[in-house]
């Protein structure tokens, strides 16, 4: 007896917490159906639809659009041309995109397919994460996400004439490769200080940012260029080599660009002339400093120039910095208020403004020098955005109202700068923030429906449970768990304290079963009335 | 003594399903050794590198050596639980047993941890050591090029706790006493979406813990519906 009373206290709140949780996951699977459903309508009603005429613009006004959409190139001599696409003739898959070239006076150089344009334009680092070929911090949470075929591994072949020698596993915790022969025997670690025989003199690499790995042209034995917060390391298993690259002492890193450094056959998109190019690494920290790591030579610079969208190439006679800016006011923190991003937008969208493209050469003491610039201006939006409350489609914002108000209690609780983590691309593939972006979606945006669908849900409990209260706290309680809850709650309350009720014999009132005494008069349950099976007690 | 006694009765109860499981398990494991040790062993993982050219990441991020033990440990936990659940708290509502049990003169603490004692006895005695002696196994000298990690031997653990919180799930479904429709099934609702929850994580301890947490709910309002209930 003793245990059914100490049980009732864990066990009652396990049993609601089963419940609504139970019934809070229904009701999200069926809102996401709705939402999708009506995503797919219009998403095929925006496909099937006709497009509208674009209105008439004016000559100028197509200068102005034609300046604003063409890429901006540079020659090697400083040479800015402007390259503008035209549309893609269909039913033609293979022809290349036709493109026309103009120089900064609007002058028409050239007009054809774009592989087959007679200039040859520098070309810029490309972002190290943006490669489809880099493995990603996300890449290396999904590989450890657990699912019936286990966890993934990165494991990195050595071979020789043609047969795998060793195999290279990366212990994430840990933070180093693990090495074993074919006979699955341990031959060495490498971390940090390089390779090592014993687990005791490893150090580890430091914490994973990506990687991208590659076969050299004279070999099947892949190096990987390795990242971690602070470090960039590239990793030779075959040689057992281990560089170290670049190490930041002072912030982390931000983003590295890579250009002509992986050593790729001339039919990979990762090829660059080594006649013409030398190898880049582009590395960017926190601070906003820029730092450059070059080949052929070895030289390592770093820039005097805080902006955070610059590309970096080095021929084989200069270094060329491109730099692309305007007057715009920054975007304001991602993790600040919605409201001042909302007002960025808006201030942004209803004027004009300067854009220009810079080229700048690199001194041997870091120092830039500009070489060629070009200006052009940004036109308005034509219809700035208002941003609503709510800026869900319609069907969203009603299925929501359904949704728990307490969503939006936990959200104004937390503050936005909380929530807003749950878009932040390093946060992708966690669970945590999956679900914070899950009821993000779902929540009922303090809507009017919601209150009031709260309050009639309230007002139902108070009428069904009058009658069945056995106590005012649990009768309160229920009351206030409807209202925060909506539908679940009371679908919960529903599930939990539907019970059968009589008219008491005293006093004539609705009663339940399952207290002893009504709540109204105090008057005991009716007795059973005597029938034949009596006869045994009445003598 | 009643609790051995009840304890022989139930384990007899649960015996058929024990030995399947151990049996399929021990089968098709003996097939993915033989596959899986012939695959290792010409390196075909890693025959799809060419030189000059940059590695996609997928080409050099595997699963472990015997992963594919994976899918059969996660259903026939699963499967071993669902059954022992329904044997144990859902055939005695059919037959009519649950009075005649009762009323022997034991209590039912007793009765129930018989019946729990006697699952867990059947899931440490059938595909625990089997995997035990898988990973033991796989992780010896010159059976695999690279040996699978003790994470994947946790990870195997994983889901055989996942069939115990079924068992439980199942169990706690069974003795309720609502409509089908209404909440009877939530107990085996909440096993599942413990499983899904699972699934999408990466932590070993929160997920531990996640399964620890679930199976104290589950065994509390196990105890609590059976000495509430009346039968």
């Amino acid at each position: 007896m003793k245990l059914k009373i100490k049980l009732q206290y864990i066990a009652t709140p396990a049993k609601i917490f089963m419940a609504v949780l139970v019934i809070l996951c229904l009701l999200s699977i069926l809102q996401g159906i709705c939402i999708e459903i009506e995503r797919t309508y219009a998403r095929a009603k925006r496909l099937t639809a006709k497009e509208k005429p674009e209105a008439e613009l004016s000559q100028e006004e197509r200068r102005q659009d034609r300046i604003r959409s063409s890429s901006k190139e540079f020659l090697a001599d400083g040479t800015i041309h402007l390259i503008s696409r035209l549309e893609r003739t269909s039913g033609q898959r293979n022809q290349s995109e036709k493109v026309q070239i103009y120089d900064v006076n609007d002058k028409l150089l050239w007009e054809g397919p774009r592989d087959k344009k007679p200039y040859e334009y520098l070309f810029w680092d490309r972002q190290f994460q943006v490669s489809r070929d880099a493995f990603t911090q996300q890449d290396l949470k999904r590989t450890q996400m657990i699912t019936p075929g286990f966890s993934r591994y990165i494991e990195i072949p050595v071979s020789s004439d043609s047969k795998i020698e060793q195999i290279w596993r990366y212990h994430p915790a840990a933070q180093y490769f693990k090495g074993y022969d074919m006979r699955g025997e341990t031959i060495g670690y490498v971390g940090s200080n390089g390779f090592t025989e014993s687990k005791s003199e490893v150090k580890p690499l430091g914490e994973f940012r990506q990687f991208t790995a590659w076969c050299p042209v004279d070999s099947y034995n892949p190096i990987l260029l390795l990242q971690t917060q602070k470090s960039i390391y590239q990793i030779n298993f075959e040689k057992q080599e281990v560089e170290l690259i670049f190490e930041s002492t002072d912030s982390d890193i931000r983003r590295v660009n890579l250009f002509a450094w992986i050593d790729a056959k001339s039919d990979d998109k990762e090829y660059a002339d080594p006649n013409k190019y030398r190898p880049l690494l582009h590395c960017e920290t926190r601070d906003g400093k820029h730092h450059l790591i070059l080949r052929e030579p070895k030289q390592q610079l770093s820039l005097n120039l805080r902006r955070p969208s610059v590309s970096v190439v080095a021929t084989k006679q200069d270094i060329f910095v491109r730099n692309i800016g305007s007057d715009m006011p920054p975007l304001p923190d991602i993790n600040s208020s919605q409201q001042l991003v909302d007002k960025w937008v808006q201030e942004v969208q209803k004027k004009s403004w300067n854009m220009w493209t810079e080229l700048y050469k690199v001194k041997n003491n870091g120092e830039l020098e500009l070489v060629n610039s070009y200006k052009y201006v940004r036109p308005p939006l034509s219809e700035p955005v208002a941003k609503a409350r709510d800026p869900r489609p319609v069907v969203q914002r009603y299925v929501c109202q359904f949704s728990p108000p307490l969503y939006d209690l936990i959200i104004r609780y937390f503050g936005e700068r909380f929530w807003s983590g749950s878009y932040l691309y390093q946060n992708r593939g966690d669970f945590f923030y999956d679900l914070l972006k899950v009821i993000l979606e779902i929540r009922p945006y303090d809507g009017i429906i919601n209150r009031i669908l709260s309050v009639i849900m309230m007002g139902f409990v108070f009428w069904h449970g009058w009658s069945r209260r056995t106590s005012w706290a649990r009768f309160i309680f229920w009351l206030i768990f409807t209202g925060l809850f909506n539908i679940a709650g009371l679908l919960t309350y529903l599930a939990l304290n539907h019970t059968a009720v009589i008219k008491c014999p005293v006093c004539g009132k609705l009663r339940g079963l399952t207290q002893v005494d009504c709540v109204r008069c105090q008057g005991q349950l009716p007795a059973p009335e005597r029938g034949k099976l009596d006869l045994i007690f009445s003598a | 003594m009643r609790f051995s006694s009840l304890l022989h009765k139930e384990f007899r109860e649960c015996l058929p399903w024990m030995l399947l499981a151990a049996i399929l398990f021990v089968a098709v494991t003996s097939v993915l050794f033989q596959t899986e040790t012939y695959s290792e062993n010409n390196s075909y993982r890693f025959s799809r590198l060419s030189p000059g050219t940059v590695i996609s990441s997928y080409k050099i991020t595997f699963y472990p050596a015997m992963s594919e033990t994976g899918p059969w440990l996660f259903f026939l936990s699963i499967g071993l639980g669902l059954a022992l659940g329904v044997r144990q708290f859902w055939i005695p509502n059919f037959t009519g047993t649950w009075p005649f049990l009762l009323h022997r003169s034991v209590s039912r603490n007793t009765i129930l941890a018989a019946k729990l004692t006697a699952a867990s006895i059947a899931f440490a005695c059938s595909i625990v050591p089997i995997w035990v002696g898988i990973y033991w196994y796989a992780t010896r000298p010159e059976v695999f090029a690279v040996p699978p990690t003790f994470r994947f031997f946790i990870e195997g653990w994983i889901f055989i706790t996942l069939g115990l919180v079924t068992y439980l799930g199942a169990g706690l479904s069974g003795l309720s006493t609502a409509k089908w429709y209404t909440t009877k099934i939530f107990g085996l609702a909440f096993a599942s979406l413990i499983i899904i929850t699972t699934f999408s994580q990466r932590s070993l301890v929160w997920v531990l813990t996640l399964i620890a947490v679930s199976a104290a709910i589950l065994l509390s309002r196990i105890f609590d519906t059976f000495l509430r209930r009346e039968f």
